[in-house]
């Protein structure tokens, strides 16, 4: 792929090809390019490559509180409820993700949790290590992000001035003050690349 | 797609990208393919509605290390023009676009004025075989995982909890 792209640069750059025929040449061969690239992917070992976010897990002092913040703001039911715990799915039984095709992905949900991450360990159980890292944030991926209807959302939900986060993100915190960004299906990982 | 590649001829043209890079780019791009930009259902009415994790934001004192485990074990693919030396991006799941995700590891402190933390993240691994789960953990260095039959744990470099696990044992509606 990268030898096509090279020598279709070469093309451009000496006149050969206009800047149109570039292009349409690159977004064709993308596309073709995606297709072998699936292809060996599905052949590699799939033993241990993760497929979706599962869940969440997120602990805070007060995990009912929390839960009713995110269903509130993101319009999320709260099933399975225990005295500590409770999950939200990302959809209705029987919903499939996104853009997956397995059968075995589920919808991912967050788990909210009130617990004592530093109580000992049971009897018998390995003691829990301290971590020296932290997810700082989560961004969530919405439906039909509109950077104007967001903002006048996020106004309502009491967020006058959310921190806009390029074209097609935004972040508040939540009840526990916990980075919260709530992006576009337009943000991925190519896009809004970091400085370098 | 045609957009994105008429911006990085752009960004060739003004000398923002380098051949090397303009390559590169195209070369990943190519995995857009396929991915609808239409999102599965339309905006509620009010508040949001949520249809897959964008990315997760990791903080640790060495992004390389992080990067470098994640990818290998976990099978997530880096993207190279990501990666800036004081972060990288690993996508994985569906494709950019299309409910894929991303984790950005990143050097930073562990420093937090929230109340609240978020412990692990869990990732389903489909077609699972508890067996070869265990033998590649092995492979890879890992040892043997707590957990129980379809979901484990296991600690990344920076003894970060990471759950991994099949549709059946991890499951919202079968809690």
């Amino acid at each position: 792929m990268e030898t096509f792209v090279a020598k279709k640069i070469n093309d451009y750059q000496t006149g050969k090809i206009s800047r149109r025929q570039l292009i349409e040449t690159l977004t064709i061969a993308a596309a073709t390019a995606y297709t072998a690239d699936g292809a060996k992917a599905a052949a590699a070992d799939p033993t241990l490559k993760v497929a979706l976010v599962n869940h969440v897990s997120y602990t805070c002092p007060n995990f009912k509180q929390a839960a009713d913040w995110y269903s509130k703001v993101f319009n999320l039911d709260q099933v399975g409820e225990t005295k500590i715990d409770v999950a939200l799915p990302f959809g209705k039984k029987g919903e499939k993700p996104l853009g997956v095709t397995a059968n075995d992905v589920p919808l991912t949900h967050l788990i909210i949790r009130t617990r004592d991450l530093n109580a000992p360990a049971q009897p018998g159980a390995t003691p829990r290590r301290k971590s020296q890292a932290r997810i700082d944030h989560i961004a969530y991926t919405i439906a039909d992000f509109d950077k104007d209807r967001v903002r006048a959302e996020l106004k309502r939900l009491g967020y006058a001035n959310p921190r806009q986060d390029g074209e097609h993100s935004f972040h508040i915190v939540d009840v526990n003050g916990y980075d919260v960004q709530i992006s576009g299906i337009q943000m991925s990982a190519l896009t809004d690349l970091p400085a370098r | 797609m045609e957009d994105f590649i008429a911006g990085l001829v752009d960004d060739l043209d003004s000398g923002k990208v380098s051949r090397r890079q303009f390559c590169e780019a195209v070369a990943l791009a190519a995995i857009v393919y396929g991915a609808g930009e239409e999102a599965a259902n339309a905006a509620p009415a009010q508040g949001f509605k949520p249809i897959a994790i964008n990315h997760i934001s990791y903080s640790c004192p060495d992004y390389r290390k992080a990067r470098d485990f994640y990818s290998s074990v976990f099978g997530m693919t880096p993207v190279p023009q990501a990666d800036n030396g004081r972060e990288a991006r690993l996508m994985f799941g569906p494709g950019p676009g299309n409910g894929g995700s991303f984790l950005i590891p990143r050097n930073g402190s562990m420093a937090t004025n929230a109340k609240a933390v978020v412990d692990h993240i869990c990732y389903t691994i489909p077609n699972w075989d508890e067996a070869k789960v265990r033998a590649a953990l092995k492979e890879k260095g890992l040892g043997e995982p707590t957990g129980r039959p379809g979901s484990l744990h296991v600690y990344d470099p920076f003894d970060y909890d990471v759950q991994f696990a099949n549709a059946v044992q991890e499951n919202a509606f079968r809690r």
